[in-house]
């Protein structure tokens, strides 16, 4: 995502900054194939990589050589042994493919849509890594000019064909992303984008002042399948979410609906309201009576967005800030996950000198103009998609009903036991391998290694029985269902049973699931005839708060490495089960699971 | 536009694209005499010429530009 303005995306300027760059740390490395010339490319990516404190190490293929480096199993490509393969791939290149039979033109799509397959087919059957493959941007020129949609055998109409066949496939392959080329051409218009005479002087992919985007479009896909991505956003009322200051003008003196200004607001919360069904959670955060804000939601007939739609209010006097800091403790996500929009400067200033970390974007002066300018930004690409993302919000609206009922416990065994809570064990399988994925790219609190697995990776670990036991606890108590919610991954070592992945969501802390799951984990091993168990920890800036988690289940530190992380064994054979108030419950059958 | 003006402006275009604000510039400059006056650079600093100048070269014109004199010159021939 763009933190800044767009204005921070100008090529000579980017170009400047490249030389200046310091980044330290692992490299990410990402392998580009293209057959377009990169040279151009390079440097705007390091920097834009910079911008997100990941230094990249880029392998660049030879100029059109896509087929040749995925296909060759001894190539280069393989050799360097990338984190992300980029594909970007050029109308004025394909344009010479484009053949003269009429009856050729027809199939072209289809052909070519299936070459491209089988380049990413190629890939992933060597590497588990996420590929990212640009689209074609559809060209001006159109020989039946409008009537040229209806005829099959332009060039044009090829090309659009082609980008629905790569969406198509794409949707068949988790570890593909496409990188759309044509909206960004699309954005400013096709003709400032394409530009023929760098393409034929240096073969370039576009325009260079249109190539940041294009940089910058590669580095949101990868950070999100790095799962670092916007979970939430954090509105103000008056002013942003409707026109007019609800304490002064009333509810009925607020301008929201269909008409004038209020159709401004109202286009806005459309917009909003998209990103709560597609599972962003939606935070209140305003200088208001608390009461009459609500009052608003319920009922005034221009709210498209409803009570229900709002995960966390925070409706006082208080600072901005420390309502931000009140929401995130409510909704267990990070400060960088959170999207702060305010119509006051003031607000918006304050809030990024309180807390550097969380995205506030500059808004224009024109409400008109938000959903345009947060388009703009990209600030909810997602690197999955599960079930879960459209109940998130119900998720939190359960908490506060569980948080309501704690209140008349005076004591957390009666409590819990009052919960009912059910926990499911399951392998991975077809149906949930998306939501695992996403967990092992998110989870960073309870998260003890914080190996980011792509759902590939999980899918052959899944089916590697041999090696790996991976396991998925789903969790559910009467006042709702939490979903799956951690992810385990055994390595059958010969004696040693390794923890080689245990992360779990925040949201089911402290109601005795990681004890739940650390029993079973104990009793797998003593069933399997293991000596030892081996759990590690390896420190990141957000799982402090796991440091000693071994420690309470008699595991003792073998080890503390160079880098912080370290070692924990238990025999399992001097293991007593922790007491919990979890039900277990056998999973239901699924269809395509890869392993009984 | 006169040469001068031209030598001024140009000399900027140059200092910027190789970010080197110290960097001199004659009609007989080529890419023999600035290191990192290389194919990828020269897509650059054309690109930042066409916009500095406000104008555009066609790809023939690219490809008989030698030194800077004829870049100079070919500038000259837009703003005559």
């Amino acid at each position: 995502m763009l933190r800044g303005t767009h204005a921070s995306l100008e090529y000579h300027q980017l170009l400047k900054q490249a030389k200046r760059l310091a980044v330290d740390g692992d490299p990410l490395k990402l392998a580009i194939l293209a057959d377009v010339s990169t040279q151009h490319m390079i440097p705007l990516l390091r920097v834009l990589f910079a911008r997100e404190q990941l230094r990249v190490e880029i392998y660049e293929a030879g100029y059109d050589t896509v087929l040749l480096e995925s296909l060759n199993a001894s190539s280069d490509l393989y050799a360097f042994a990338p984190q992300v393969v980029v594909i970007l791939q050029s109308t004025f290149k394909l344009r010479g493919s484009f053949p003269d039979a009429r009856a050729e033109k027809a199939t072209f799509a289809a052909r070519k849509g299936a070459e491209i397959e089988a380049v990413w087919e190629a890939i992933q059957a060597r590497l588990s890594v996420p590929v990212i493959q640009s689209t074609f941007v559809v060209p001006y020129e159109r020989p039946f000019g409008h009537y040229g949609l209806k005829a099959a055998e332009t060039f044009q109409s090829a090309v659009m064909e082609l980008n629905r066949e790569l969406v198509q496939r794409a949707k068949r392959f988790a570890s593909v992303f496409l990188c759309d080329l044509d909206y960004l051409a699309a954005w400013r218009g096709r003709s400032s984008f394409l530009d023929e005479k760098l393409w034929i002087l240096a073969k370039s992919l576009c325009a260079l002042e249109r190539l940041p985007d294009v940089a910058q479009s590669l580095v949101d896909i990868t950070i999100a399948g790095l799962g670092r991505s916007a979970k939430c956003v954090v509105v103000d009322l008056d002013n942003t979410l409707w026109g007019g200051v609800v304490g002064d003008d009333g509810i009925e003196g607020l301008a929201l609906g269909e008409l004038d200004e209020g159709g401004v607001f109202r286009g806005f919360q459309l917009f909003l309201r998209e990103l709560v069904q597609r599972g962003i959670l939606l935070a209140v955060c305003s200088k208001n009576d608390e009461a009459l804000a609500r009052r608003v939601f319920r009922e005034h007939p221009g709210m498209v967005l409803k009570e229900a739609d709002v995960a966390a209010w925070a409706v006082n006097w208080d600072s901005k800030a420390a309502n931000i800091v009140a929401i995130r403790e409510k909704l267990h996500i990070g400060y960088d996950a959170m999207v702060f929009l305010d119509d006051h400067p003031f607000e918006r200033n304050l809030v990024r000198q309180m807390l550097p970390q969380v995205i506030v974007p500059e808004l224009p002066e024109d409400p008109a103009l938000y959903v345009r300018t947060l388009s703009e930004l990209n600030l909810f690409e997602a690197g999955s998609q599960s079930g879960l993302d459209t109940q998130r919000t119900q998720l939190y609206h359960d908490q506060d009903r569980r948080e309501q009922e704690a209140k008349n416990f005076k004591d957390v065994q009666a409590y819990l036991q009052s919960l009912q809570t059910v926990a499911t064990v399951d392998a991975f399988h077809a149906g949930n391998l998306g939501r695992v994925a996403q967990l092992i790219q998110r989870s960073n609190q309870f998260n003890l290694t914080t190996a980011r697995y792509s759902e590939a990776q999980c899918d052959a670990m899944g089916r590697d029985l041999k090696n790996y036991y991976p396991l998925t606890v789903s969790v559910q108590d009467r006042f709702g269902d939490f979903g799956l919610v951690c992810v385990v991954i055994l390595h059958r070592l010969e004696r040693t049973l390794e923890i080689d992945t245990f992360l779990m969501s925040c949201r089911v802390l402290q109601r005795g699931v990681e004890q739940f799951v650390m029993n079973k984990i104990v009793d797998y091993a003593r069933r399997g005839g293991y000596e030892q168990i081996l759990g590690r920890y390896r420190p990141t800036a957000k799982n402090v708060r796991v440091k000693d988690f071994f420690r309470q289940f008699g595991f003792g530190q073998s080890a503390i490495l160079g880098d912080g992380e370290t070692h924990w064994v238990l025999d399992p054979a001097a293991y007593t089960p922790v007491p919990v108030w979890i039900d277990e419950r056998a999973p239901a059958p699924a269809h395509d699971a890869i392993s009984a | 536009m006169t040469f001068p003006e031209i030598h001024t402006r140009l000399t900027t275009v140059f200092r910027d694209v190789f970010d080197n604000p110290k960097l001199e510039i004659t009609e007989t400059t080529s890419a023999q005499d600035i290191e990192e006056w290389d194919s990828l650079s020269h897509i650059n600093l054309i690109v930042a010429a066409e916009k500095a100048f406000a104008t555009s070269f066609t790809v023939k014109e690219v490809k008989a530009l030698n030194t800077v004199g004829d870049l100079m010159r070919l500038i000259a021939l837009r703003f005559k």
